[in-house]
């Protein structure tokens, strides 16, 4: 399990109160290049949240973010994003009446004009791209089909194949992988460690503690907003302290 | 004098408003639904008034009475034979609001077919007005809706803050997940939220049946308005929407201060237009749900 | 027969045009806008200025129509597409109402109530398109066009973001789309080409007044759009058909009191609106089941 390269993603101090509620309270975390972190915690941790805080989705009451050392605070949600930071969300937010290879093909567009800049050379790259995403993830076949007409498995992919066509040097992903059948939950994770090899680096938040251990170079333990502790996934996964948290929440 | 006169109509009138946009505003906030047949409630509660009493011939109180229940029976139907169907499939915004708009009309032309398309209204001694000072004309009415909007609100409150119902209501603006962690039926805490935001429509329907008159078009006027007051407001207050309809009916009356009257529904607009530019929130509303 | 039919034909063309340009946004974009008639008669007011005071070609005029809608659309989307879709029914229903105002009161401009006659025809190319059946072919070859337009930015990238946003916003921005202006885009283009067909209209009937501009006007579009289908090229063209068609096919009932017929044609429509979203809200040629939505995916 390496340690990573460059800290591409890092929040520092990051806070965001809702009514009374502290969702995020102070929490520091760096995301380091070429490895996988996994956010784990209980219920309402505030991990979804701090992903929001992010990737621009919400801004922070106090504290920055920065990309690659630069501050992206109040930068809007979609210039973050073309800055290479991409996201999936735990209800996947499929483009529903698209198809399979739309949902795939209006990721890879940046801009949206009539024209996309580069010409006939940009669009055949575009189009390799969507049929090499496509196969990637298994849903050549499904290409045609409405996103909302997809099995659970399918549109799980599909929000995985969105992210791979994107580009994105960094992915935030939000329980991806949560209700697939073993067969498929394999052949996720080898996508992901795949893509890993390919120089993407990934962020995960998981609740499954075998993916947990599965996967994580690094984990990252958040509660009632708070990053309680952030290491080597041996550490964390032995410290009786966070199980007790973690499966005391899980117990109840 | 003619400020203080305004003012007074202003306030008359944005008693009315207030009335209705807080109806409003309580249905979208507890079941999330734009009901945009609001002010279909409104005009079925002011045509039924207007006819069992002044037509008819039934005493205030029956005609009023009658009024409440045509209110109520409509907006049950409307969320039991309407929006309940469309939300089972998918109830997207869209679909919603068409559907409810769908309904807006055919009430809007049933109405002018079954009773015409001309002014209607019911003379009674409470709105002719008093001199109470040279120049200045209250009508009795004009206190009365004051009175009644400022009861009615207050009753709204405490059963929003008291009640089991009512506190579910509120938890539902607040967070639609959290009801079906209480054990409520959201279907039952809507017909409520139905029942008594289309209720509380009455007294305005009836005053302005008293004062301005009516028209078949008066519930899209008044429905209109009501989604002012509540952007004004802030979606999810009810505080704000009631100064909202306040505010909107202030400003029509103020407007005549200095412009001719039909410029006075154009100010209602440029109010909206502001809000939605300075501050989509609205007076009481979270910055975060404008977005 | 045949002038009343090439009549309905020239009415049914520019409605179409309305309808169509209403369901890019309403049905591509999911933006909801109830201002579609103030578009409407803002190019027909100007192309009438323009060819009255300055005895513009139809081209020209129709240019200066198409400019001022865009302008007037861009004051309405700036503010109004950056927060919720509420707002921005809100915002258009606003609009179009201070328009009906405006155009009422605007005397010297528009005309007033008593509106603006004696527009001189359509000068094309130097040719002077007086006859019904030449007018057709003009209405006609403007309604083509913007097909074609419509279709051309469907398909594009532009196109998919439009439906990307519609679909689920959020997933949009995360995306890298700047979904702001790709609404405030979408709405401009919808409300400049919605001005041709007002060109249209003034030119065809030499006459013109703010009743046609109204709010029940805008409520007729979205009818045509929601009735015919949303987010499909030629639903709105068939819905615009059935809506016209409806008040012809109404005048044959022998028992209807004509005073009531428009009251009916209202209460078929909005019949009809509500039935078909809770049975099929993709419209009589859309989609089966699911129509923009705007929560999108899965719950």
């Amino acid at each position: 399990m390496s340690q990573g390269g460059e800290v591409l993603l890092a929040a520092s101090e990051v806070a965001k109160t809702f009514g009374g509620l502290k969702a995020v309270d102070a929490v520091s975390l760096s995301l380091k290049s070429g490895i996988i972190t996994t956010l784990v915690g209980p219920n309402g941790a505030g991990k979804t949240t701090l992903f929001n805080l992010m990737t621009g989705h919400l801004p922070p009451d106090r504290g920055e973010v920065t990309w690659l050392g630069k501050s992206i605070v109040g930068l809007p949600h979609w210039k973050i994003a073309r800055l290479g930071i991409g996201r999936s969300f735990q209800d996947l937010k499929l483009f529903a009446n698209m198809t399979v290879a739309e949902n795939i093909e209006t990721v890879t567009e940046r801009g949206s004009w009539l024209w996309q800049p580069g010409g006939r050379a940009a669009q055949k790259a575009r189009r390799d791209k969507v049929e090499a995403t496509l196969a990637a993830t298994g849903l050549g076949d499904k290409r045609n089909a409405r996103a909302v007409d997809l099995a659970y498995a399918e549109r799980k992919f599909l929000s995985l194949a969105r992210i791979m066509a994107s580009g994105a040097r960094l992915w935030l992903l939000d329980e991806p992988a949560s209700g697939l059948d073993p067969g498929s939950y394999q052949s996720f994770l080898s996508l992901l460690r795949r893509q890993v090899r390919e120089g993407v680096t990934i962020c995960i938040i998981e609740h499954n503690l075998d993916i947990v251990q599965g996967i994580s170079d690094r984990i990252a333990f958040l509660d009632q907003g708070r990053l309680l502790a952030e290491g080597d996934p041996k550490t964390i996964l032995s410290d009786p302290a966070l199980a007790a948290i973690y499966f005391g929440e899980r117990a109840v | 004098m003619l400020l203080l006169q305004l003012l007074i109509n202003g306030l008359q009138l944005g008693a009315i408003y207030a009335l209705t946009a807080v109806g409003f505003s309580l249905i979208f906030g507890a079941t999330k639904i734009f009901h945009v047949a609001h002010g279909a409630a409104f005009t079925i509660a002011a045509y039924l008034f207007w006819w069992t009493n002044a037509v008819l011939g039934l005493s205030w109180l029956l005609a009023a009475a009658l009024a409440v229940a045509a209110a109520v029976a409509f907006g049950l139907c409307m969320e039991r034979c309407v929006y309940r169907p469309i939300q089972r499939h998918e109830g997207a915004f869209f679909t919603v609001f068409i559907a409810a708009f769908g309904v807006q009309i055919i009430v809007q032309n049933l109405i002018g077919t079954v009773f015409g398309r001309g002014f209607v209204s019911v003379t009674t001694p409470l709105s002719h007005s008093i001199q109470v000072l040279p120049g200045l004309f209250v009508a009795p009415v004009a206190a009365l809706a004051i009175v009644v909007a400022v009861i009615g609100f207050s009753a709204l409150t405490n059963y929003l803050s008291r009640t089991h119902t009512g506190m579910a209501m509120r938890a539902l603006s607040e967070n639609p997940d959290l009801i079906r962690v209480f054990g409520l039926d959201p279907g039952r805490v809507a017909q409520y939220a139905f029942a008594i935001g289309s209720a509380i429509v009455v007294p305005g329907a009836i005053f302005t049946a008293m004062t301005a008159g009516l028209n078949p078009a008066v519930g899209a006027h008044v429905m209109l308005i009501s989604l002012a007051a509540t952007i004004v407001g802030g979606i999810g207050s009810l505080r704000g929407a009631a100064y909202g309809g306040l505010l909107l009916g202030l400003a029509e009356n103020l407007a005549l201060w200095r412009l001719d009257p039909q410029w006075s529904e154009a100010v209602t607009f440029v109010v909206l237009f502001l809000f939605i530019i300075f501050r989509p929130a609205g007076f009481f509303g979270r910055p975060h749900a404008a977005k | 027969m045949w002038a009343y039919i090439i009549n309905l034909a020239v009415l049914i063309s520019i409605n179409a045009i309305l309808a169509i340009t209403l369901n890019f946004i309403l049905g591509y974009a999911g933006i909801f806008s109830i201002a579609h008639a103030l578009f409407f008669g803002v190019g027909a007011y100007t192309a009438t200025f323009f060819a009255m005071k300055f005895a513009a070609g139809f081209l020209s005029a129709t240019a200066a129509g198409m400019a001022l809608a865009a302008l007037i659309s861009l004051a309405l989307a700036l503010p109004a597409l950056r927060v919720r879709g509420e707002y921005f029914v809100a915002a258009s229903l606003g609009l179009q109402m201070l328009a009906v105002t405006v155009f009422t009161e605007w005397k010297s401009v528009t005309g007033g109530i008593g509106g603006l006659t004696n527009i001189p025809p359509a000068r094309l190319f130097g040719f002077a398109v007086t006859q019904p059946e030449h007018f057709l072919l003009l209405s006609l070859a403007c309604l083509a066009l913007i097909i074609l337009v419509i279709r051309a930015l469907v398909r594009s990238s532009f196109g998919r973001s439009l439906k990307a946003i519609r679909d689920d916003e959020t997933a949009a921005w995360a995306y890298g789309k700047n979904v702001a202006v790709i609404k405030t885009t979408a709405v401009v283009v919808s409300s400049a080409l919605a001005a041709v067909a007002g060109s249209l209209y003034a030119f065809y009937l030499s006459f013109i007044n703010v009743e046609s501009f109204v709010l029940d006007t805008s409520i007729q579009v979205m009818a045509m759009v929601i009735i015919g289908g949303t987010a499909t090229l030629l639903g709105p063209v068939i819905g615009s058909v059935l809506i016209l068609l409806l008040p012809a096919g109404l005048s044959y009932l022998p028992y209807l009191p004509v005073t009531e017929i428009g009251s009916i044609q209202q209460i078929i429509y909005g019949g009809a609106m509500v039935l078909l979203m809770i049975y099929r809200p993709g419209g009589l040629w859309g989609f089966q089941d699911t129509p923009p939505s705007r929560k999108g995916g899965a719950t």
